[in-house]
């Protein structure tokens, strides 16, 4: 069985202020060494367990995996080789804060057999990366980016965010063309959304975010499909742009619903038809490790029919859409004979293209896609 | 062996406790059963003769009931009072001017510390109607804001109340009870029936029984009551034999015979709760009376709404739960509706706000049903140019135009009282709901009544909330119906996506039309999401389009990022997002959501 592989490194120098991803601001050292003996813990019980499987890519997400020192990514990554069987030509990609590399690092993750980088930049506005709680300028994006250059890597990513607080579609278009200038290989766009638990979502409920529109988000986003496609990036998936050849490997293994493993606090699995998330607490999921157990948390099994739709609406999520052919290969049974209904009223609304081989979304269906995926789930 | 109680009328005593909401009645009322040993402290809870739940939480009392107590008085004498629990609104005045034919006197409640309020002088003008021996009580004089000089003073000032004596009392230290109870005794007449005349009873109020059928409370006029006999309502001379009858104490309890002057129940197989009505005659249909008492009137309900279920599955439990209300509350009306929008229900008609609010909160709470309720109407009469008049209370049968001879709606009486310097607000508020003046009275140098005729229509949506707002709570408020007047009134249609939405209709006057549909499609404009395509909400007055709004069509909605840990929470967020549209209404290819109908039409 083909897999990709997650690791989960959740601890930042401070949490950013729309962040609601699970992670924490890092205590001390102590706390992170202890965390790295435990994910060492986790990859050696699922080596014992896991047999028979190939590793397809590696993807140490955050977090800030790049708040580790060199040395320690080095060490993780060497492991992980020592207990799985990792695919020669695999991707690695790490995620990288601006503010955490300098050039003795980025040599050392370019040793670790790391062949991709994602810089979360977010914007190249100071005052909005302020805003949004980074701990990093503009500038710094620009020196990481080239240094991660100088080391040899030749894959780099970035995150940008768009339908921040006070931004405007003028904004906007700066940091894109900023972006672009670098002469990336791959570029992540965002909408920002507000949720619990985050500083945002204080402000917002007191009526202090001043946000854009949806049609100010409308505008950015279709503006930014556009000019990324002008300037020579493949619109592949949603909210992701690449160069040829330059496509996320790992993160297709989502889009297709293929099975990958997750490890570290709050890490989600898809094995088997299982799909499972381990304990979100550090601390928790340490203790758990330690006593020998499989820090899960909780899980389900999806049933047949979960499937089927987690399939089709992530899949329609790229640029291939549901290929029919794949479709009949997975489940036994073609897809028109589950979803016949929904496919011809979408198709109807305008919201889907169909054709022998496959359904994609149209331009319509892919700014409202919620409610294409709303008719495939129960 | 069933006991005799007496058969001396001198030593009966029936009385009502009256008072404005929250003043104090059912606390009056529980203390008078502890004192006289007709339930003990142990076995009370808050206010015993209110057992719906609605009615505690509410702080008001729907049914009347009725206790016997035993007192020995001062006098040494065994009396036998007859307290007769009223329903404390004025939803229910006729319920309340039935019970109170059944007295001779009245305990007149009034808060210490709030005075005189509006439903005190309504209370007061029926008890007087009925001519009642009124007992001043002040209570809750312990609280620290209590004045009592000023409400003493308040007191004198009205009319009827200048002879009175009053007793100062509060209900929660227990303060004043046995003056209360000898004022009972002393002060209130006994009952003036004649044993030896044909049997009249005042039917004061019914329940049903769902083993025992309608049980009906009665207060024996003329004449003896027992098992055996043959009796008949004097409305419809429908006949009964008497099964039982009996005395409350606060449980019934079987006697073997009722006799001028007492009050008690009857259980003679009534099948129906509309076949004895509040306020009809029973006779001996033997030996019948010639004249049934005066005041009975058939109930009509004076606000109506369109009930529906959101999910049509519930139309049957809908229907059956209403079954069950009216089985205890002759008063409720209901008739099956279909509705374009809203699919099949009922058309209801209630006693007022405050009945209409009790049933919608019953139907959710006991029998667990999801609903929408239309914006409250009244019953309009329309006469037609072929001659024929109509009656109306929906809005999607009124007649067209040209059809249209006179139209006439419902006018009620209002009476509020406020704090003088709130008046300037409550006049504008008032005129602008269609208010004529009547009149103004200063109680004191403080407070003023004032006195209005208005459309029903104008009050029934939140007048009460607009009045408490403009006094900061102070203002109370008390109306009743007064008659048929002849009105400027046209219909106003809601189309959405040109498409006429007929639970949205509504009837209003011509000269507040344009102003009412454009707040109207303003609002919807802010409660209806986006939708697939844009969707233009219109108000139209007989096809003529008067006002326009348009919700722009969905440009975005999609989740932005999907890896890995998202893919579980963002199907289940898909997964509630389809559930909530679940809950909307679709009409053609418009969604509308709940609200739509139920607040709209309280706007500015």
């Amino acid at each position: 069985m083909d897999l990709g592989l997650y690791l989960h490194l959740p601890f930042c120098k401070s949490k950013c202020h729309y962040c609601d991803f699970n992670s924490y601001p890092l205590r001390d050292d102590y706390q992170l060494s202890s965390y790295i003996s435990a994910l060492y813990s986790e990859i050696a019980i699922y080596s014992q367990k896991l047999k028979n499987i190939t590793i397809k890519t590696i993807y140490l997400g955050g977090g800030t995996p790049s708040i580790l020192s060199g040395d320690s990514i080095y060490n993780i990554l060497n492991f992980c080789k020592n207990s799985f069987k990792i695919d020669k030509n695999a991707e690695i990609t790490i995620e990288v804060n601006p503010g955490t590399l300098d050039k003795k690092k980025t040599k050392r993750l370019n040793e670790a057999g790391i062949n991709r980088l994602s810089l979360g930049a977010q914007s190249f506005n100071d005052s909005l990366l302020k805003k949004l709680g980074r701990i990093h300028t503009a500038q710094d994006i620009i020196d990481s980016y080239y240094k991660a250059r100088e080391s040899g890597f030749n894959n780099i990513n970035i995150d940008i965010m768009f339908a921040l607080p006070d931004q405007t579609l003028i904004d906007f278009r700066n940091t894109m063309k900023k972006a672009i200038s670098l002469k990336l290989d791959h570029l992540s766009l965002y909408n920002l959304t507000i949720e619990k638990g985050t500083i945002f979502f204080e402000s917002f409920k007191e009526g202090k975010l001043n946000l854009p529109t949806e049609d100010e988000e409308y505008d950015m986003y279709s503006w930014a499909i556009n000019f990324l496609e002008k300037n020579g990036f493949e619109h592949y998936e949603i909210s992701n742009f690449a160069r040829p050849s330059k496509r996320s490997i790992h993160n297709q293994i989502y889009w297709y619903n293929q099975p990958y493993l997750g490890i570290g606090a709050g890490a989600c699995s898809f094995i088997n038809r299982y799909r499972y998330m381990n304990f979100k607490d550090p601390s928790r999921y340490i203790k758990e490790v330690e006593n020998g157990k499989l820090p899960v948390d909780k899980g389900e099994k999806l049933s047949l029919r979960k499937r089927m739709a987690e399939t089709v609406i992530l899949n329609l999520r790229t640029k291939e859409g549901v290929v029919y052919q794949k479709f009949y290969n997975r489940f036994k049974v073609k897809m028109d004979e589950i979803f016949n209904q929904q496919v011809d009223k979408l198709v109807g609304l305008g919201l889907l293209r169909k054709d022998n081989y496959k359904i994609q979304l149209t331009k319509k269906g892919l700014f409202i896609a919620n409610n294409v995926f709303r008719e495939f789930v129960d | 062996m069933l006991k005799d109680f007496h058969s001396n009328t001198k030593n009966i005593r029936n009385f009502s406790i009256i008072a404005h909401i929250d003043h104090g009645k059912s606390t009056i009322a529980d203390r008078l059963l502890e004192y006289t040993g007709t339930i003990s402290e142990r076995e009370r809870k808050e206010q015993i003769l209110d057992d719906m739940d609605l009615e505690r939480e509410k702080g008001i009392t729907i049914k009347s009931k009725a206790v016997r107590l035993h007192y020995r008085a001062k006098d040494g004498n065994e009396y036998v009072l007859n307290l007769i629990d009223t329903p404390g609104h004025v939803d229910f005045s006729y319920e309340v001017s039935r019970s109170l034919a059944a007295c001779e006197g009245a305990l007149l409640i009034v808060d210490a510390s709030q005075g005189v309020q509006a439903q005190t002088l309504a209370n007061i003008h029926l008890a007087v109607k009925n001519n009642l021996k009124i007992i001043i009580i002040i209570n809750k004089i312990d609280l620290a804001t209590a004045d009592t000089e000023k409400v003493n003073q308040e007191l004198k000032n009205i009319p009827e109340l200048k002879e009175e004596e009053v007793i100062l009392a509060s209900a929660k230290e227990g303060i004043g009870t046995s003056d209360i109870l000898e004022a009972i005794v002393n002060k209130i007449p006994p009952p003036s029936g004649e044993l030896n005349l044909p049997l009249r009873a005042l039917i004061f109020d019914s329940i049903y029984n769902p083993y025992q059928g309608t049980i009906v409370y009665v207060k024996v006029v003329d004449g003896i009551i027992k098992p055996g006999i043959i009796i008949q309502t004097m409305s419809n001379e429908k006949k009964y034999e008497v099964a039982e009858v009996g005395v409350f104490r606060p449980n019934m309890e079987p006697t073997k015979k009722l006799i001028a002057g007492e009050v008690g129940y009857i259980k003679a197989g009534f099948k129906n709760i509309k076949d004895t009505q509040v306020g009809d005659t029973i006779t001996d249909a033997s030996n019948p009376a010639r004249k049934s008492l005066s005041g009975y009137k058939k109930v009509t309900p004076l606000v109506f709404c369109s009930i529906y279920p959101i999910d049509n599955k519930e139309y049957e439990n809908l229907k059956a739960a209403l079954e069950k209300l009216k089985l205890n509350d002759s008063s409720l009306f209901s008739e099956p509706e279909t509705s374009q929008a809203l699919g099949f229900g009922f058309r209801c008609g209630f006693l007022g706000l405050l009945h209409m609010e009790i049933i919608q909160e019953r139907l959710e709470r006991e029998y667990d049903l999801n609903l929408i309720a239309t914006t409250p109407s009244v019953m309009y009469q329309i006469a037609k140019k072929d001659g024929k008049t109509i009656k109306i209370s929906n809005p999607a049968s009124f007649p067209s135009k040209i059809e249209i001879e006179k139209i006439e709606e419902p006018y009620v009486k209002v009476n509020i009282i406020t704090p003088s310097q709130y008046i300037g607000g409550i006049m504008d508020l008032v005129q602008d709901r269609r208010g004529t003046f009547k009149n103004m009275e200063y109680i004191d140098e403080k407070r003023a009544i004032l006195d209005y005729d208005l459309p029903l229509n104008e009050i029934i949506l939140d007048f009460y909330d607009k009045l408490k707002s403009r006094s900061s709570g102070y203002a109370s408020l008390d109306y009743e119906f007064i008659s048929y007047k002849q009105s400027d009134l046209i219909k106003v249609d809601i189309l959405a996506n040109h498409e006429l939405v007929d639970a949205l209709s509504f009837i209003v006057h011509k000269d507040k039309a344009y102003y009412r549909a454009r707040k109207i499609v303003e609002k919807l404009k802010e409660i209806i999401p986006r939708q697939l395509y844009q969707v233009p909400i219109q108000a139209a007055i007989e096809r003529k389009i008067i006002a326009r709004e348009t919700i722009k069509a969905l440009k975005k909605d999609v989740i932005a990022k999907c890896y890995g840990g998202d893919i579980t929470r963002k199907r289940k967020l898909l997964e509630k997002q389809k559930a909530g549209k679940k809950r909307m209404k679709r009409l053609g290819k418009v969604e509308i959501p709940q609200e739509a109908f139920l607040g709209i039409l309280k706007i500015e």
